[in-house]
């Protein structure tokens, strides 16, 4: 491969489109040789992460019955000051833009005593019940402290676990899996899709507030990604209800967060956004568009609707090549 | 034999070069936004995200336009069925031709109408012999290198080694039990030799365009040549063809050979990889360490799984955390600073989302059903516990 590299820069500086100083310094950089095992050892830091609280969390949930009560919160409580000690001590405090750790281990750290704070909560509720029946609170307490870790040392995996903790107050399951496949049963229960729809909207508020605040602007392409993802879910779920009125509205609601994301995915030039805010428009439109001509009667032209549905794919394909290639352009700027 | 541009390709190349340069930080916006202009490439799609839903789109197309087809053929119900795939394959092949013609390259649109032509040529395939494995294995493999030789498609290249691999296992089972008996054997020299052989061509190659594609057959080689003799995969299999064989108290036949080569592979793979500072090896080699575990923790539970999660996140943290403080400071060769050129963080964004999916919080159910939902649904992470 290097040989490769090395030749495709000498064509560039031989067509005169990358400079002498620039071709000489891509070589001394090259000649160093560096194999970066940055990203691996990441990884490393991270999977350790999550063996180690899936470890502790199914050892609690086992032994929940055998070892003493006080002796197993202690011991978490122990690992989690000592997780928060060191964060705190490194941290450079709370700093409204983009902060990052001088070493990267902190960063795991902090997920680390986040999680196991959640399961030291989730824990005491269990056993102690210090929130009573109240069990909307058992989920916010972990969602207000993992959105402070979040925000404090600037950690985005927390702060999606912090969303999520705020989707399961309002009763959603947001977790990638579960939105997907739609156990929340949106479907069904009608009054789960206006929380959906309205939790979408807090969120994005709350993301134009802090832009124009300049708080931790960087945030805000998740809290946009999982707005998307639930308004967009939540309307497209309801559109095939019965009641005509109901699915004019979802569908006007999905009308107007396409046209949001739309303008949101340019503002932010994130292609994860625009795409799957094209992606849901797509399938929104073509059930519109069936629901429209259900009671349409097709059975004597149905073999020429067979033949215009190429057409109409390869109408969608040009649609959508169009689109993209203008958000690219846009983005180039 | 190739059927785009040559002289596109090579911009293609070049433009790519130029995006790495940029982003390490060696030439400045403008440059590359002229040198992008300068040069033309093909249509291709970057963005993973962008690729799959062109793909999807075209499989759309390709089923619409099979059904269309098919309209004309349901008068003649059982010949049309015979030989239906055939024109859905010829449908496939044609659209690529098409495609390939209006200067898509990696777009997803022709990686639709290249992998259901191969599926719809296998199909067809299998329905004239009535589904002869070994034939129809043979005639996918000899698709997927065509399309990869005139159409540079690496997606048709993993085809293709997946089905002359299947076309080798299916010619061993027609030699009876010897040939299923010896068959993890005959794999591994089959890898061994493939490796050496794409290696060679590797270095010796002078244009890049096949760079990618004889890559990947080469990793593919390495993976083949792990799992052809690993232990678990070897048992079974064995179990699967040869009848249940394997009682209690007795192991199969050369166990030990196969244990050792379990554990000596990865390592082996590991270091090789450092020495020769070759990421797609090392990644195979991590990834053949997390089965070699998985493999022994199958057949013996040495520990009960909450332990060995917990000890296993903390071993592996210390190996971590010490190889960050022995290559922090190391400016060249291996090191734990970021490449300025070779980025390989695309894995880390999916780090948030893997977070979400493996610890996100749940709503508890009615609380009066289950009033010890929460702690344990919303954080016991048993969904995870499978993939370690």
């Amino acid at each position: 491969m290097e040989k490769f590299k090395d030749q495709s820069t000498l064509h560039l500086f031989e067509k005169g489109l990358i400079t002498e100083n620039q071709f000489e310094e891509v070589k001394t950089y090259r000649s160093l040789k560096i194999f970066s095992l940055n990203a691996e050892l990441k990884l490393f830091l991270y999977l350790s992460v999550l063996l180690f609280t899936s470890g502790i969390g199914i050892l609690i949930y086992e032994n929940i019955d055998t070892i003493g009560h006080i002796a197993i919160l202690s011991l978490l409580l122990i690992v989690i000051a000592v997780c928060f000690f060191y964060c705190f001590k490194h941290s450079k405090g709370f700093q409204k833009s983009e902060t990052t750790f001088e070493h990267p281990v902190l960063e795991y750290l902090v997920l680390t005593g986040n999680i196991l704070t959640c399961i030291f909560i989730g824990y005491l509720q269990f056993q102690y019940k210090p929130f009573g029946e109240h069990y909307g609170l058992a989920t916010l307490v972990p969602t207000i402290v993992s959105f402070f870790c979040a925000y404090y040392f600037d950690n985005r995996s927390v702060l999606t676990i912090a969303i999520t903790g705020l989707a399961a107050y309002v009763g959603l399951s947001v977790t990638p899996q579960d939105i997907f496949n739609d156990s929340n049963n949106l479907y069904a229960s009608q009054s789960l899709s206006y929380s959906a729809v309205m939790l979408g909207v807090l969120l994005v508020l709350w993301t134009i507030y802090s832009q124009r605040i300049s708080l931790k602007a960087h945030f805000g392409l998740v809290f946009l990604t999982f707005a998307l993802h639930i308004v967009s879910i939540a309307t497209i779920s309801n559109l095939t209800g019965y009641e005509t009125l109901t699915w004019i509205l979802f569908a006007l609601i999905l009308a107007g967060s396409t046209y949001y994301f739309y303008k949101a995915s340019y503002q932010y030039k994130a292609m994860s956004l625009y795409v799957f805010m094209i992606v849901y428009a797509y399938i929104g439109g073509n059930i519109v568009l069936f629901r429209i001509f259900e009671n349409v009667d097709f059975s004597d032209i149905w073999e020429l609707l067979i033949f215009l549905l190429p057409a109409y794919f390869i109408g969608s394909i040009i649609m959508f090549i169009k689109l993209i290639k203008n958000f690219h352009k846009e983005i180039a700027e | 034999m190739i059927v785009y541009n040559k002289q596109l390709l090579d911009n293609e190349v070049l433009t790519d070069e130029a995006d790495a340069l940029y982003k390490g930080g060696f030439i400045s916006k403008e440059q590359k936004k002229f040198i992008e202009k300068e040069l033309p490439v093909l249509k291709s799609q970057k963005n993973i995200l962008v690729r799959i839903g062109f793909f999807l789109l075209g499989c759309l197309l390709f089923g619409s336009i099979c059904g269309a087809i098919s309209l004309f053929g349901l008068s003649a119900e059982n010949t049309f069925f015979k030989i239906c795939f055939y024109i859905f394959a010829v449908v496939g092949f044609a659209g690529v031709e098409l495609l390939a013609n209006q200067e898509y390259h990696n777009h997803g649109l022709d990686d639709a109408f290249i992998l259901n032509a191969l599926l719809c040529l296998g199909a067809a395939i299998g329905i004239t012999t009535e589904g002869y494995e070994m034939v129809i294995a043979f005639f996918v493999a000899v698709g997927a290198l065509f399309i990869f030789l005139r159409y540079l498609h690496v997606i048709s290249m993993l085809v293709f080694c997946l089905s002359a691999t299947a076309f080798l296992f299916f010619g061993m089972f027609e030699f009876g039990d010897i040939g299923k008996a010896i068959l993890p054997f005959t794999a591994m020299i089959f890898a061994g030799v493939f490796y050496f052989l794409t290696k060679k061509m590797l270095n010796r190659l002078n244009e890049r365009y096949y760079y990618n594609g004889l890559l990947l057959a080469n990793s593919f080689c390495l993976v083949l040549f792990y799992l052809s003799c690993n232990y678990l995969v070897v048992r079974e299999l064995s179990a699967e063809l040869l009848g249940p064989e394997v009682k209690p108290g007795i192991d199969i036949p050369f166990a030990y050979f196969f244990y050792a080569f379990t554990f000596i592979v990865p390592v082996l793979y590991l270091v090789q990889a450092l020495k020769t500072k070759d990421r797609l090896m090392l990644w195979i080699s991590f990834l053949a360490i997390g089965f070699s575990i998985y493999t022994i923790r199958f057949y013996h539970s040495v520990l009960p799984i909450e332990v060995a999660l917990t000890l296993g996140g903390i071993v592996l943290f210390g190996i971590a955390y010490f190889s960050i403080r022995i290559l922090k400071e190391k400016e060249s060769g291996l090191t734990f600073k970021p490449d300025r050129i070779n980025h390989s963080d695309s894995l880390l964004n999916a780090e948030a989302l893997v977070v979400a999916s493996t610890f996100g919080m749940k709503p508890e159910v009615k609380p009066q059903a289950s009033p010890m939902e929460f702690g344990g649904g919303g954080f016991s992470g048993g969904g995870s516990d499978g993939s370690f």
